[in-house]
């Protein structure tokens, strides 16, 4: 296929945190909100003046620091981001609110805050830490509006004057929905037996969405959608189609990898994916703002931290439903090394989706950049896509 | 009459042996060495029983 | 950096000097008991015999013989008499008594949960109308939730306490054949082994099947959280037994939290009453919310003789007990209190007598994290070995508000609000949650409060809430001038760190950083690596 226009461009913003569009938003004197969690609710953290970036170490190498402060047996992504927030590549954050979701990103905000590795100039900048939900029950809809509204509304509000009003979040819920309409339309074109963007292309896009301010990208993709309603789908086929599943995905050296091996990735349900995250959030004009969207996030949570068991079911369902919409051949359970919620839901998920839901399913852990250990993920994902091969074989289809 | 105040005798001599046996189990800790001796065997039979493995 | 009194025993210790050397590497269990003089020998020989009596009286029972065949964690409780032995070294006088107090109460506890399990799992026991009034929990679940039901209607049943926690303290290999399950399945071996073990359990099918409902909680990690999912599962789709997820907020401090938690215990109450058809009685609860408070004093008071140079409560039976006490009764079981009041009395009178466990003092310790299960004599071994005495460990610093104890309308709510908080604060999660402050600044503080220059610091390498506070640990102790002593392990999988291995981070940080010698230095390497 043809590349597309702007791809390299948000390849080159995936590069590293601190982008020239957070650089930009800086320049235009918007109010940097970091964060860390899908599970803290965007829009809120778009208010105003407002751009929510998702703190990400690209590229990471050496975790030396990190490690002595948390030990190697935290998750990567956790030791990643507080080496990255020692060398100072988030230093453009005007505050950083962080849920008290997985422990070991928990642990590695704290660490900054101890370490005052940002805000140092700022006196206004601050630090908090939020509960989020642990059910998708109405008192966890009351936990979720009691929270966003101490941990983001208020010091968004005290500190930077924000405009926290229902009238402010409605319309940072349209400008979030527009960007979501985008990325899920993009999406759409992974369906079909030809697709007109790879697993790969969509990622980079996605992964844009989270770490650059909103308001700056979304020209451009509007304008990749537009392209590729005329955009010329290779001949070339896949050897399968497959869900990718599991712990966030930073690199997406890791989505091209499996590329490279033949199987398209048809779609996305990690975190800070399109699957949930770029799901539109529908307002009615009955019921306050912020308790709507504070249900979409607990109704539409597919963390594996929610945890009652109607949850733990519907999370399989999901990706069962999934599976079957984009056509998935197989799924790929991945969990970034140390990350116990992963840990668990890998297990339990790819053994549900093989047997309740007949899927072939590969379950691996991986880094946080797959260039550590590319050599064995590579034999993993052929072994797998060989396997989904022989089985069409034998299920008298096409290799 | 005297052989009512056997009793009391006989009852110290069963007391006596009782805690002479008991003592030496107890300190030459007799009964956690043959309890030792009994646990491979247990674990075979733990190995052989039948198990519905289910996540 | 900061120094202590060293307080010498002025008294010989009665009996043989050397403990270290009734271990034999031939044999899995120690060579012969320890000679405590006269008096604590037939002291510790009547604790013996009382004990061969509990279990006596259990196995006598044939479902119990039964069980003790189908259930391969059964196994364990052959060496409760071996268990003992730990949680008793070198220990004279009231030290000695208040281990026995305390443990046996624990091992006729654990006994009683086993003799239920058996009645009503539909395997061995299948007694249905007793099962249909069991509610099971997990083995780190608050049960305040339950102190409003009356305890011969509705039976509380830890599933997972006899099943793993206490069986490993028993055993130290028992759960490496569960650890082994859980990863054939695809579970990593760097989770936490604890719920990874209860996972394996449930996927071997070795837990006792009984209740007409279950209540799990997150109390304790994501681990045990998530590992509670595989468990629900098989619970509700193999066994048709109801499971409700009792959500515990992790930021507990933040009064924010509060009334989702406290809607959580309302809700968790109104399933068990569903699943139970018995009602919640508020004059139950308040009896048991004065017993709880009863418990609350003691361990403040406890605490204070602690902070003095002649501590008398530390060790594997004191902080077991206290698990047993605040976690698994919440004041429900009234036998609890007479133990509380007779482990005071043996403290207090011990301090009175200024007993001491060991030659000298050399070093007081706050003993911080999470201690290994198959190392339960670990305290009494520091303290006998090198003279570093532990002050207080993190598990047993734990609530120190009361609740309200008097039936009035304001109150019943109110009681919400307590079971919450308690539930919240429970063991472990009160200081490895809620944010780093319970974790760092409480440390330093009991350090302050209870004059120690020591920290003992288990770091249980698979508890990432500790694990992330790592360099932080370190730092802040420099900077105060407080020894912090790194022991790393992996809490029940004695693969990872041998006992010894364990031993030997305290060995080398008193011989490298503090440059001493032992106390007793038959203890220094002592061959117990293969024992049970």
């Amino acid at each position: 296929m043809r590349d597309l226009k702007y791809l390299n461009y948000f390849e080159k913003l995936l590069q590293e945190a601190n982008n020239e569009l957070v650089a930009k938003a800086r320049e235009d004197g918007k109010i940097c909100v970091s964060y860390t969690c899908e599970n803290v609710p965007e829009p809120l953290l778009n208010l105003g003046n407002c751009v929510s970036i998702r703190l990400s170490a690209p590229n990471t190498g050496s975790l030396d620091i990190a490690t002595y402060y948390m030990t190697a047996l935290l998750c990567e992504p956790s030791r990643a981001l507080l080496e990255r927030a020692i060398e100072g590549g988030f230093n453009f954050s005007d505050c950083v609110i962080t849920p008290d979701g997985c422990t070991m990103m928990n642990r590695a905000v704290e660490n900054m805050e101890l370490l005052r590795t940002m805000g140092k100039d700022n006196p206004k900048f601050f630090h908090e830490y939020m509960e989020i939900a642990f059910k998708n029950t109405e008192n966890d809809v009351n936990l979720a509006v009691l929270q966003c509204t101490n941990h983001i509304l208020k010091p968004l509000h005290e500190n930077y004057g924000v405009d926290v009003s229902d009238t402010a979040i409605r319309e940072s819920v349209e400008r979030h929905n527009r960007l979501c309409r985008v990325i899920r339309a993009i999406g759409e074109f992974r369906k079909g037996d030809r697709p007109r963007i790879t697993g790969y292309e969509f990622h980079v896009l996605c992964l844009a969405t989270y770490v650059c301010p909103k308001y700056l990208i979304l020209d451009k993709l509007e304008e990749t959608l537009e392209e590729l309603k005329t955009r010329e789908p290779d001949d070339r086929p896949w050897r399968a189609r497959v869900l990718l599943v599991g712990s966030e995905v930073d690199d997406p050296g890791f989505v091209k990898l499996i590329e490279e091996q033949g199987a398209f990735v048809c779609c996305d349900r990690f975190c800070f994916g399109s699957y949930p995250g770029r799901t539109e959030i529908v307002l009615n004009d009955e019921e306050d703002a912020l308790r709507q969207v504070c249900r979409h996030y607990v109704q539409n949570c597919q963390c594996p931290r929610m945890m009652n068991q109607e949850k733990v079911y519907s999370r399989k369902q999901y990706v069962a439903e999934l599976a079957k919409e984009y056509s998935a051949d197989g799924v790929i359970y991945e969990q970034v090394k140390f990350c116990d919620p992963w840990a668990y839901e890998r297990t339990l998920g790819s053994s549900m989706l093989k047997l309740d839901y007949g899927y072939p399913v590969l379950s691996v852990d991986r880094p946080y950049n797959i260039a550590s250990s590319a050599g064995q993920m590579r034999t993993r994902v052929q072994a797998f896509v060989e396997s989904i091969e022989i089985k069409n074989i034998q299920r008298g289809g096409k290799a | 009459m005297k052989n009512l105040l056997k009793i009391p005798l006989y009852l110290l001599l069963i007391a006596l042996g009782f805690f002479v046996v008991t003592f030496t189990v107890y300190f030459f800790n007799l009964d956690m060495k043959a309890t030792a001796m009994l646990a491979p065997l247990l674990e075979k039979w733990y190995d052989r029983l039948e198990r519905k493995q289910y996540i | 950096m900061k120094t202590v009194e060293k307080v010498v025993n002025p008294v010989r210790r009665a009996g043989e000097q050397s403990p270290g050397r009734i271990y034999d590497e031939k044999l899995k269990v120690r060579a012969r008991r320890e000679w405590r003089g006269v008096k604590d020998t037939f002291y510790d020989y009547t604790r013996w015999l009382y004990l061969l009596s509990v279990l006596g009286r259990f196995i006598l029972v044939p479902r119990n013989v039964k069980g003790f065949f189908r259930y391969r964690w059964m196994m364990s409780y052959l060496f409760v008499p071996h268990g003992m032995d730990k949680f008793t070294i070198g220990l004279r006088d009231e030290a000695l008594r208040i281990a026995h107090t305390s443990f046996n109460f624990v091992i006729a506890d654990v006994t009683q949960a086993i003799a239920n399990c058996f009645r009503g799992d539909r395997r061995v026991g299948n007694d249905k109308a007793y099962s249909d009034k069991c509610v099971i929990t997990d083995e780190n679940s608050m049960v305040t939730f339950m102190m409003g039901f009356d305890r011969d209607k509705v039976h509380t049943i830890l599933r997972e306490v006899p099943t793993m926690f206490a069986s490993n303290i028993f055993h130290q290999f028992n759960v490496m054949h569960y650890l082994d399950i859980a990863q054939q399945y695809g579970i990593p071996g760097d989770v936490c082994p604890m719920p990874e073990a209860e996972a394996g359990i449930s996927i071997e099918d070795d837990f006792c099947v009984l209740g007409c409902c279950a209540v799990q909680n997150n109390t304790t990690c994501d681990g045990s959280l998530m590992g509670n999912g595989i468990i629900a599962k098989r619970l509700d789709r193999e066994y048709g037994i109801p499971t409700f997820q009792l959500a515990t907020p992790l930021r507990h401090k933040e009064p924010d939290v509060l009334e989702y938690a406290a809607q959580e215990i309302r809700n968790a109450i109104a399933f068990v009453e569903e699943h139970t058809g018995e009602k919640w009685d508020w004059d139950l609860y308040f009896k048991a919310a004065r017993r709880v408070n009863y418990a609350t004093k003691c361990r403040i008071a406890q605490l204070e003789i602690n902070s003095t140079p002649y501590p008398q409560f530390f060790g594997a039976a004191f902080s077991l007990y206290n698990d047993t006490n605040y976690m698994g009764n919440s004041g429900r079981d009234p036998a609890f209190v007479g133990i509380d009041r007779k482990l005071l009395e043996l403290a207090e009178q011990g301090y009175k007598a200024k007993r001491m466990y060991a030659g000298e003092y050399r070093h007081r310790a706050i003993v911080w994290g999470v201690q290994p299960q198959y190392v339960i004599d670990m305290l009494y071994w520091m303290v006998q070995c090198w003279g570093v005495v532990p002050l207080a460990d993190m598990l047993s610093i734990i609530n120190t508000d009361m609740i309200a104890d008097e039936d009035t309308p304001e109150n019943r709510e109110q009681a919400y609000r307590d079971m919450a908080m308690l539930n919240m604060e429970m063991i472990m999660r009160n200081h490895t949650h809620g944010g780093y402050k319970v974790l760092l600044d409480d440390l330093w503080d009991l350090c302050e409060k209870m004059n120690a220059d020591v920290v003992m610091m288990w770091e249980h390498m698979s508890c990432k809430a500790l694990t992330g506070m790592h360099g932080m640990f370190e730092e802040q102790g420099r900077a105060r001038g407080i020894h912090v002593m790194w022991v790393t392990h992996d809490l029940c999988d004695p693969r990872v760190f041998t006992r010894q291995a364990i031993r030997d981070q305290v060995n080398n940080y008193m011989r490298t950083v503090m440059r001493e010698e032992p106390l007793d230095p038959s203890l220094e390497n002592i061959p117990d690596n293969e024992a049970y």
